[in-house]
């Protein structure tokens, strides 16, 4: 089995719906009483763990102990991590306290969303269509493209992210300066999500990722909060951030550092709407799009603490406390990329839903099929029979995965049915 | 009787459109878009289909009174129909223009904003066909080659 940045507990899991009804994919069901991401479905959204009361749909971050097995470990935290302490904890504090975690040395990426900004600007100047070209910020969107939208694969940004450039970057200058063999050297992020996590695992766009593995906001908050009470206001120990790369902590922020102002955000269950009209072929007067599948960007990811709208005015409060940052070379931006700097290593592949049948006519028979399983279920969308509505039954059906009798409604009507007819065998 | 030759439709579709009625604009399109996903259609035909379909349907919100779009999937192609009630096209040649619109140079460079955007439902098509009564209704056929 792949591994994977999320799971499902099956110790813990107690069969409800509450994940099934939530997966934006409908790629969770829940059978024998036990819920089951169909992991080919799957995007990474972690909608799941979000949703489940239990415990049992969990993140699968690098457990602790695996940072034992390298020489030199580097944090490298989400710019999400900034906006989890307060307004007045300032972002080299937060990352001097990380350092007393154990970890052999912190790198901020907050500088690295700047430069990708410019770097973005300069790309989508020269960029031919087809428009407008969509972010792969958000692990999870990307997915998405991979699953849903293939069509929209030749829209995404041919542009590694913040994180992975980074850890690429840093790996190489760790190596020359301390001599070390790469695989002595551990980088991992600090994770708002669980998209980030799988990214890691199995890269998109990238053979194998630069990343470690990666520890969640949530599990570290404690130990950092508590190591913060002893961290003093630093002094010039580490370099300023960026504001402008903060900001990619929520939604907007990337776009937010963009000279190019034909752009737009969208966020959450909009953004399967707007793919949608993307596809058809809408919003080609727009040039870029940046878009997250949790609501509020990287500040509502579901392994982060701080609520999302708290975190928002931590952010603007930091972000406004900062001086200004130097503007960065857009001339050595525009040379970086020339240079393939910031360039996607692989090709993103479609990873599209299998059809219904083998060939066209196989899957027009089972379409039919399909439509007519649809009009003998009761369209309530109750999720009992463990599909998250009455469509999704009807196509495990048909793909040989469920049985109409699964459904609750139908099976308490052949019940009464079964009963009058004893009666009336009775009378 | 002469008609008899041409082969029958292996799946047909029809989704009705109410016209003005913006808030589904655009729902008949997602909707075949899913069929399209589930019979494993290519993604270059689904995306060439689905534009036309977009402009057809809301063409029919914005125009018509009301029409359905119907999808029918033949083993050589999928061809659309989309008819409806409304007040017709005087002038089929200049509605089927390129750059018959109001939009600007730039969106029309995007092939954005182009009028009733018959152009780029033909653009997108293997075939193209559009008959029209003024004050009767307009009745469009396309279709996408299957590869």
């Amino acid at each position: 089995m792949i591994a994977k940045g999320h799971l499902i507990d099956a110790a813990a899991c107690v069969g409800c719906v509450a994940c099934a009804r939530n997966c934006p994919t409908k790629a969770i069901r829940v059978r024998d009483g036990l819920a089951r991401i169909k992991y080919e479905l799957c995007i990474d959204c972690g909608g799941c763990v979000r949703s489940c009361d239990h415990g049992a749909a969990r993140a699968a971050t690098t457990p602790p102990s695996h940072l034992e097995r390298f020489a030199y470990t580097v944090a490298v935290p989400s710019v999400t991590l900034y906006a989890q302490f307060g307004r007045d904890v300032a972002p080299t504090r937060v990352l001097h306290a990380l350092t007393q975690l154990g970890f052999d040395g912190v790198y901020d990426i907050s500088w690295m969303c700047e430069m990708l900004a410019a770097a973005t600007d300069a790309y989508v100047n020269e960029a031919r269509g087809p428009w407008p070209k969509i972010s792969v910020t958000c692990p999870a969107v990307v997915r998405l493209v991979q699953v849903r939208y293939p069509g929209l694969i030749p829209n995404l940004l041919p542009i590694e992210t913040a994180r992975e450039l980074s850890a690429r970057l840093l790996r190489r200058r760790l190596q020359a300066e301390l001599g070390l063999e790469p695989g002595a050297i551990g980088i991992f992020f600090i994770t708002p999500c669980t998209a980030i996590m799988d990214s890691i695992l199995s890269p998109v766009g990238l053979e194998q990722s630069y990343l470690d593995g990666a520890l969640s906001i949530a599990e570290l908050y404690g130990p950092l909060l508590r190591a913060l009470e002893t961290t003093p206001e630093p002094d010039t120990y580490l370099d300023e951030v960026s504001p402008r790369g903060l900001l990619w902590a929520m939604a907007g922020g990337e776009i937010a550092g963009m000279r190019n102002t034909n752009t737009l955000t969208v966020k959450g269950p909009d953004v399967q709407h707007v793919f949608d009209r993307i596809e058809a072929g809408t919003f080609q007067s727009v040039d870029f799009i940046e878009a997250y599948i949790c609501p509020d960007g990287c500040v509502s990811g579901g392994l982060t603490i701080e609520g999302r709208y708290a975190a928002q005015r931590n952010l603007q409060h930091i972000v406004k406390s900062l001086p200004a940052s130097p503007a960065i070379g857009e001339e050595r931006v525009r040379q970086l990329l020339r240079e393939d700097f910031f360039a996607t290593e692989e090709e993103i592949t479609a990873r599209p839903v299998q059809p219904l049948g083998r060939d066209l006519r196989e899957a027009v028979a089972r379409q039919k099929k399909l439509q007519s399983l649809i009009g003998q279920l009761p369209g309530k969308n109750c999720a009992a029979c463990g599909a998250p509505d009455c469509a999704t039954l009807a196509e495990d059906v048909v793909r040989d995965e469920a049985a109409l009798g699964d459904c609750v409604f139908l099976k308490i009507e052949r019940l009464e049915d079964d009963l009058r007819a004893q009666e009336a065998r009775v009378s | 009787m002469m008609r008899a030759a041409l082969a029958e439709p292996l799946l047909v579709e029809r989704f009705p459109i109410r016209g003005g009625d913006y808030e589904h604009g655009g729902d008949a399109a997602a909707a075949i878009k899913s069929i399209m996903r589930q019979l494993g259609i290519s993604p270059d035909v689904m995306r060439r289909l689905s534009i036309a379909n977009f402009e057809a349907e809301m063409n029919l919100v914005m125009y018509a009174d009301e029409g359905w779009i119907e999808l029918q999937v033949f083993p050589d192609a999928l061809r659309v129909v989309v008819s409806d009630r409304g007040p017709g096209i005087p002038d089929i040649g200049l509605a089927m223009q390129e750059g018959w619109s109001t939009a600007t140079p730039e969106m029309r460079a995007r092939g954005f904003g182009a009028g009733l955007g018959l152009p780029n439902m033909k653009r997108n098509s293997d075939e193209f066909d559009i008959a029209s009564t003024v004050g009767v209704g307009t009745t469009v056929r396309y279709g996408v080659h299957l590869p």
